[in-house]
């Protein structure tokens, strides 16, 4: 990925080999009550520590408020209140966490919108958990 | 050994459902979750998907009466119900989720109506043998019952 910073791809590479296994604190960002619930579980089976935000605002007051920190954010392609993307962009600017987007389809579009605003990642739905180890 | 028979009984309305495409592995997916802290996560979680896709199904049925042929409007509301199906592993209801979506690409406002009412029966479908499966399992009691012969 191109347009990823030094930092960003060392922290990817450190997360690759498994630096930062347990105690992964997440933020989870996606509208699906459904989705977040099977989410929330498998990253705790996984041994991280999730938190699960259902709209992209919640989520930006969190970062920013700085209360609690983290390690990584995960959000959905797609929300009512903000665009993924934009939410990406955002978190990109303010602070320098690795994001990685979520979302149903596969479409090569998507996924290169992702990567142009900076995501470190790509997933698809349903997300299995070793997917989730890497 | 009344409950060993639920829980056979249980078990080979799973594999039907599986093996007539209603569930995919993604349900495995969910039911591996389950353990001491959440036994019952699998039961929660399909109970969520049902509370959510009933409305997000009548949210769907209000836009078509509402917006008659605002296709962007009806496909933005079907991606979000495809979601939760990827969740849960409700593969068949997905599948016509699909149609549904294609036939918003197409601008087929019949066809539309057509898989419209294909998605809510699957849903319907689906919800009953879930709840048979689930019931199922809440009479054989839980996995420790099972494991241990004669302690019944």
């Amino acid at each position: 990925m191109a347009t990823m910073g030094g930092d960003r791809r060392q922290m990817m590479e450190d997360v690759a080999e498994d630096k930062f296994p347990e105690g992964l604190r997440i933020l989870v960002v996606d509208d699906d009550r459904v989705c977040l619930m099977v989410l929330e579980a498998l990253l705790r089976r996984c041994k991280y520590q999730p938190t699960t935000v259902m709209d992209a605002k919640t989520a930006l007051r969190m970062l920013m408020a700085g209360k609690q920190q983290f390690d990584l954010v995960i959000t959905d392609v797609r929300m009512p209140d903000m665009d993924g993307f934009k939410l990406l962009e955002l978190i990109r600017l303010e602070m320098d966490l690795p994001v990685i987007m979520l979302s149903v389809d596969c479409d090569k579009k998507v996924v290169m919108k992702g990567i142009e605003h900076g995501a470190s990642d790509f997933m698809v739905k349903p997300v299995r958990t070793h997917e989730l180890k890497n | 050994m009344e409950y060993a028979n639920l829980r056979r009984q249980a078990a080979s309305l799973k594999r039907s459902l599986f093996d007539q495409g209603y569930l995919d592995e993604q349900f495995c997916q969910v039911e591996d979750l389950q353990d001491e802290a959440s036994p019952n996560f699998a039961e929660e979680v399909v109970s969520l998907f049902f509370k959510d896709s009933a409305r997000l199904v009548t949210n769907i049925e209000q836009a078509m009466e509402k917006y008659p042929k605002d296709f962007n409007r009806w496909d933005a509301h079907m991606q979000q119900l495809r979601g939760s199906c990827f969740s849960i592993g409700a593969s068949k209801m997905n599948n016509e989720c699909t149609s549904f979506r294609n036939s918003c690409g197409e601008e087929n406002a019949e066809g539309c109506r057509r898989t419209f009412q294909k998605v809510k029966r699957e849903h319907a479908i689906l919800r009953q043998k879930l709840e048979s499966y689930f019931q199922l399992l809440r009479q054989a009691g839980p996995a420790r019952a099972a494991t241990r012969p004669g302690s019944m």
